[in-house]
C-alpha cells in the first residue's frame, strides 16, 4: 500500500534514492566533522572510524584486540541466552499446560517484569564482581521474558484439535507437553527466541559498560575514558554489525521453520 | 447527462516482465439514470471494469468517461460502495456519512439536512452515534450506501455490494435498493455473482466472457419488467417465481456456463 | 487439562483458585525471604537484604535522603528525563514513520540512514553521549532519544503499511485532501500499532535511562543504584530497584489509559 496517488517506484528508483540517502548521510557526517564546528577529537570522520576499527582488528586496546573482545562478549551472550531459553521455554510450556503452575508463577513474574534488566546490575556487581556471572545474569534477565512468554502463548493457544486428538489417543500429560505442545508451539517459540536474543544482546552491552573487564562494551568504556572517540564509534559499529548478523541469522531460521510448517 | 461510457477499453497487467490481458476491448454504455449489472465468470475482469470507472486504475488503451468527463482518478462524483464496506471504524455512523460532504466543503447546516435525510431514507435512525463494529453487516452496508448516496454522485459504482452479507440480509437489502432507486434514481453500474440479483435489480445485464474479458451479450431486462409488470409484485420471491424472470435468469446462467466450461481444464 | 469451554460457575471457581494460588505463592516467597534472611541467616545480609533492612533503607531515602536527594527528588529527576527524551523521540519518530509508510520514495531515501542507526543497541550510545555531553542531563536525554526513536518509527511505519487498501480507496473516492487524509484516516487507522510502538519506546526509555544513570550521573534513580552498589548497601539497591519497577509500572499504566481513551472506537 504505497501512496496510491502515484505509481510505486521502480526497482531502479529505489536503488538510486537509497544511494542518494546513504551518500547524503555519509556526506553530512563528513562535512560536520571536517567543518571545524566540532573538534575532530569528538567527531571523527567516517574514515577515521573505519581506520580505527581496522587497526583494532590486530592491535590490542584495553587488554585485547577487537576480535578477542567480541569473542568474550559473545561467550557471555551465548551462555546467558542459552540459559534463558533452557529455563524459559520448558517453564513457559509447562505454565501454558498446567494452569496451577501458571497461577503460581505469573504473579511473581508480573511483579519482577517491570524492573528493567539493567537494574539488576548492582546486584550482579555485588554478587559476582567483574566475573562472568554478572553479565550472564543480566543477559538472562533480558532474554528470559520473551522466551517464557512466547512458549507460554504457544502452548496456551495451541489449536484444540491437536489436544483433543492427543487425549483421544490416551496420551499422558508429560508426553502431551513434549510431543504435542512443543512442536505445535515451535513457530511461536522461535519468534520469541529471536526477540529474546535481541534483548539479550542489548542487555549485554549495558552489562559490559559497568561490570566487565573485557568485552566490546568494556572496550568502549575505556575508549571513552581515554577520549578516543574513534574507538567508541568502532565499538558501536562492531556491536551493531554483530547484532544485525545474529538477528538476520535467527530470522532465516524462523522463516525456515515457518516454511517447513506451511505457515508462510 | 451522467452516462458511464467504456470506449474500446483494454487493460493489461505487467508481472515479471510479461503482460497479462485482463480486459480485451470493452465497449459498454450505462445510460443516464440506468442500472446496469455486470456479471461474468471469476477472474473475467468485471472488478477491473468497475475500478476503471472509479478511477482507481487507468486503462492501457481506450478510455472511460462519466458524465462526459474522462476518468483519471477517484472522486465523489463516482461514489463507490465496496464489498467489504470500507467504513472508517473510528468514526461513528454519522461521521462516516458526513465525511465526504465535509471534503466538499458543504456548510454545516446543509450537511446536517442532507445527512438527516439520507439517514431516514436508509432506515438508520437511532444509529447515528454508533460505531461500525456495533452494527450488523447489513446495517454497515446501509451506512456505506448512505455515505455514497449523500454525495449526490453522477454515478454509483457497487462492487458486489451484498457479497459479504448472509443470504437473508441480502434479500432485504436488494428490496431496499429497489425502493431507494425509485425515490432517488441514479446511474448505477454494479457487479455481482448472483444472477438473481442482477436480473432483479438491473435495467440491463451485461455478460462478460472469461479472461481476457469482453462483453459477450447484453440483455434488456427493463422492457421485460415493464411488459410482464414485475413491479406489481411487492416481494422479491413473487417476482422470482415469474416465468419471464426464470427465463432471463436461465439464459444468463447458460451463457455463463459456456464461459466456465471453456475455461475449465 | 481439557479445552472445553467452561461454564460460568466453573469460571468463577477457576478465578478464585487462580487468586488463591497466586496469593499463596507470593506469600510463600515473602515468608521465605523473612525466614532465610532474618531467622536462619542462610542468606547473608551482605549479599541480599532482609525485609527489615529494606524497610529501613526505604524510610531513610524517603525522609533523610540518599545520594544527595530524597526518593521523590531522584524519582522526579529520572521521570523528567524519560518524559523529555520520550516526547522528542516520538515527536520526530512518529511523523517520520508516517512519511516512510505512506511514500515508498521517502522510505527508499531515508532507509539507508535509518538502517545504520537501527542495529546499534541504545545502551551502546552511552559512552559516546558521555564523551559528547558529559555526565549531565543532556547526555541522558540523547541516549533516551535513540532508544525510543527506533521502535516509534518502525511501528508507525508498519501501522501505515498495514492499512487495508479499500480504506484508502474509500477516502480517495470521497475526495479527501492530503491533510485530512493524514489526520482523519492514516493516524486513526495506524493508531493501534503506533501505540504498540509507544509502549516499546517507553520501556526502552526507562531501561536506557537507568543504565545511563548507572554509568554515571549526578542525580536520579540510577545514581541511587550506583552509589548503593559502591557503598555495598544491598538494601538500598533493592529500594532503588523497587522504585524503578514502580515508576515503570506507573508510566506504563498511564500510557495504557491514554491509549484506551484515544481509541474509543475499539471494541472492548
Amino acid at each position: 500500500m504505497a501512496s496510491p496517488s502515484q505509481r510505486p517506484p521502480s526497482k531502479l528508483e529505489v536503488f538510486v534514492l537509497g544511494f542518494i540517502g546513504l551518500a547524503g548521510f555519509v556526506g553530512l557526517w563528513l562535512a560536520a566533522s571536517t567543518s571545524g564546528y566540532v573538534p575532530r577529537q569528538f567527531l571523527p570522520t567516517p574514515f577515521d572510524v573505519l581506520a580505527r576499527a581496522i587497526h583494532l582488528l590486530t592491535s590490542p586496546f584495553a587488554g585485547a584486540t577487537l576480535p578477542v573482545h567480541l569473542a568474550r562478549s559473545l561467550e557471555r551472550y551465548a551462555c546467558g541466552v542459552a540459559l534463558a531459553a533452557a529455563i524459559g521455554v520448558p517453564l513457559g510450556l509447562a505454565m501454558g499446560w498446567y494452569r496451577w503452575l501458571d497461577d503460581i508463577v505469573t504473579p511473581v513474574f508480573d511483579g519482577l517484569r517491570f524492573i528493567a534488566p539493567i537494574a539488576w546490575v548492582p546486584f550482579a556487581a555485588l554478587w559476582f564482581g567483574t566475573g562472568i556471572g554478572g553479565p550472564i545474569m543480566i543477559i538472562f534477565s533480558g532474554a528470559f521474558p520473551p522466551c517464557l512468554i512466547s512458549a507460554y502463548r504457544g502452548a496456551r493457544f495451541v489449536d484444540s484439535k491437536y489436544i483433543e486428538a492427543a487425549q483421544m489417543l490416551g496420551t499422558s500429560n508429560l508426553r502431551t507437553v513434549a510431543e504435542v505442545l512443543l512442536p505445535a508451539s515451535f513457530p511461536s517459540i522461535v519468534a520469541g527466541l529471536r526477540v529474546g536474543a535481541g534483548l539479550g544482546w542489548q542487555s549485554l552491552v549495558g552489562a559490559e559498560l559497568i561490570v566487565a573487564s573485557a568485552g566490546v562494551g568494556y572496550m568502549m568504556v575505556q575508549g571513552q575514558s581515554n577520549i578516543s572517540t574513534p574507538t567508541v564509534m568502532a565499538g558501536m559499529l562492531a556491536i551493531g554489525l554483530v547484532g544485525l548478523l545474529i538477528d538476520v541469522a535467527l530470522r532465516q531460521m524462523e522463516a525456515r521453520v515457518r516454511r517447513r510448517r506451511g505457515l508462510a | 447527462m451522467s452516462a458511464i461510457i467504456f470506449e474500446n477499453v483494454y487493460r493489461y497487467f505487467i508481472r515479471d516482465g510479461r503482460s497479462f490481458p485482463a480486459l480485451d476491448g470493452i465497449d459498454l454504455t450505462v445510460a443516464d439514470k440506468e442500472v446496469v449489472a455486470l456479471v461474468g465468470p471469476s477472474g473475467c475482469g468485471k472488478t477491473t471494469c468497475l475500478r476503471l470507472a472509479a478511477g482507481f486504475e487507468l486503462p492501457t488503451k481506450g478510455r472511460v468517461t462519466v458524465g462526459g468527463q474522462q476518468v483519471i482518478g477517484p472522486g465523489p462524483d463516482r461514489a463507490v460502495v465496496f464489498q467489504q464496506f470500507a467504513l472508517f471504524p473510528w468514526k461513528s455512523v454519522e461521521e462516516n456519512i458526513a465525511f465526504g460532504l465535509r471534503n466538499q466543503g458543504a456548510a454545516a447546516s446543509t450537511r446536517q439536512e442532507r445527512i438527516s435525510a439520507i439517514i431516514k431514507l436508509m432506515g438508520l435512525e437511532g444509529y447515528e452515534t454508533a460505531y461500525p463494529h456495533q452494527l450488523s453487516g447489513g446495517m454497515q452496508q446501509r451506512v456505506a450506501i448512505a455515505r455514497a448516496y449523500v454525495l449526490d454522485p453522477e454515478a454509483l459504482l457497487m462492487d458486489e455490494p451484498f457479497g459479504a452479507l448472509d443470504a437473508q440480509t441480502r434479500i432485504v437489502m436488494q428490496e431496499e435498493l429497489v425502493r431507494i432507486a425509485r425515490v432517488n434514481p441514479r446511474t448505477v453500474l454494479f457487479i455481482t455473482h448472483a444472477v438473481d440479483e442482477a436480473v432483479y435489480l438491473a435495467d440491463r445485464v451485461a455478460v462478460m466472457t472469461r479472461r481476457p474479458g469482453r462483453i459477450k451479450e447484453i440483455l434488456d431486462v427493463r422492457s421485460v419488467r415493464k411488459a410482464e409488470r414485475w413491479n406489481d409484485h411487492e416481494r422479491i420471491e413473487d417476482v422470482m417465481d415469474l416465468e419471464s424472470f426464470v427465463h432471463l435468469r436461465t439464459h444468463i446462467w447458460r451463457s455463463l456456463r459456456e464461459e466456465k466450461m471453456e475455461a475449465a481444464p | 487439562m481439557t479445552h472445553v469451554k467452561p461454564s460460568s460457575a466453573r469460571l468463577r471457581l477457576r478465578f478464585t483458585r487462580r487468586f488463591l494460588l497466586g496469593t499463596a505463592s507470593v506469600l510463600t516467597l515473602l515468608t521465605a525471604w523473612v525466614v532465610l534472611t532474618m531467622v536462619t541467616g542462610t542468606i547473608s545480609t551482605s549479599r541480599f537484604p532482609s525485609p527489615l533492612q529494606f524497610w529501613q533503607s526505604a524510610k531513610q531515602i524517603v525522609t533523610v535522603g540518599y545520594a544527595d536527594a530524597t526518593l521523590v527528588g531522584h524519582a522526579l529527576h529520572s521521570t523528567r528525563l524519560v518524559v523529555i527524551g520520550f516526547a522528542v523521540a516520538v515527536g520526530i519518530g512518529v511523523p517520520l514513520g508516517l512519511l516512510m509508510g505512506w511514500s515508498r520514495r521517502a522510505e527508499a531515501l531515508i532507509n539507508p540512514a535509518f538502517l545504520v542507526i537501527r542495529p546499534i543497541p541504545p545502551l551502546a550510545w552511552i559512552p559516546l553521549a558521555i564523551l559528547w555531553l558529559g555526565l549531565g542531563d543532556a547526555a541522558k536525554i540523547m541516549v533516551i532519544f535513540f532508544a525510543a526513536f527506533v521502535p516509534a518509527v518502525i511501528n508507525t511505519f508498519t501501522g501505515v503499511r498495514a492499512i487495508e487498501p479499500p480504506m484508502i480507496e474509500a477516502a480517495r473516492m470521497l475526495g479527501t485532501g492530503r491533510w485530512r487524509l493524514l489526520i482523519e484516516i492514516l493516524l486513526p487507522a495506524a493508531a493501534p500499532m503506533i501505540f504498540t510502538g509507544l509502549r516499546l519506546s517507553l520501556q526502552a526509555s526507562w531501561t536506557t535511562l537507568v543504565a545511563a544513570e548507572l554509568v554515571g550521573a549526578l542525580a536520579g534513580l540510577g545514581r541511587v543504584l550506583n552509589m548503593a552498589q559502591q557503598d555495598i548497601y544491598p538494601a538500598m539497591v533493592m529500594v532503588g530497584m523497587a522504585a524503578v519497577g514502580g515508576l515503570g509500572w506507573a508510566t506504563t499504566r498511564l500510557l495504557a489509559e491514554v491509549e484506551r481513551r484515544a481509541m474509543p472506537w475499539l471494541p472492548g
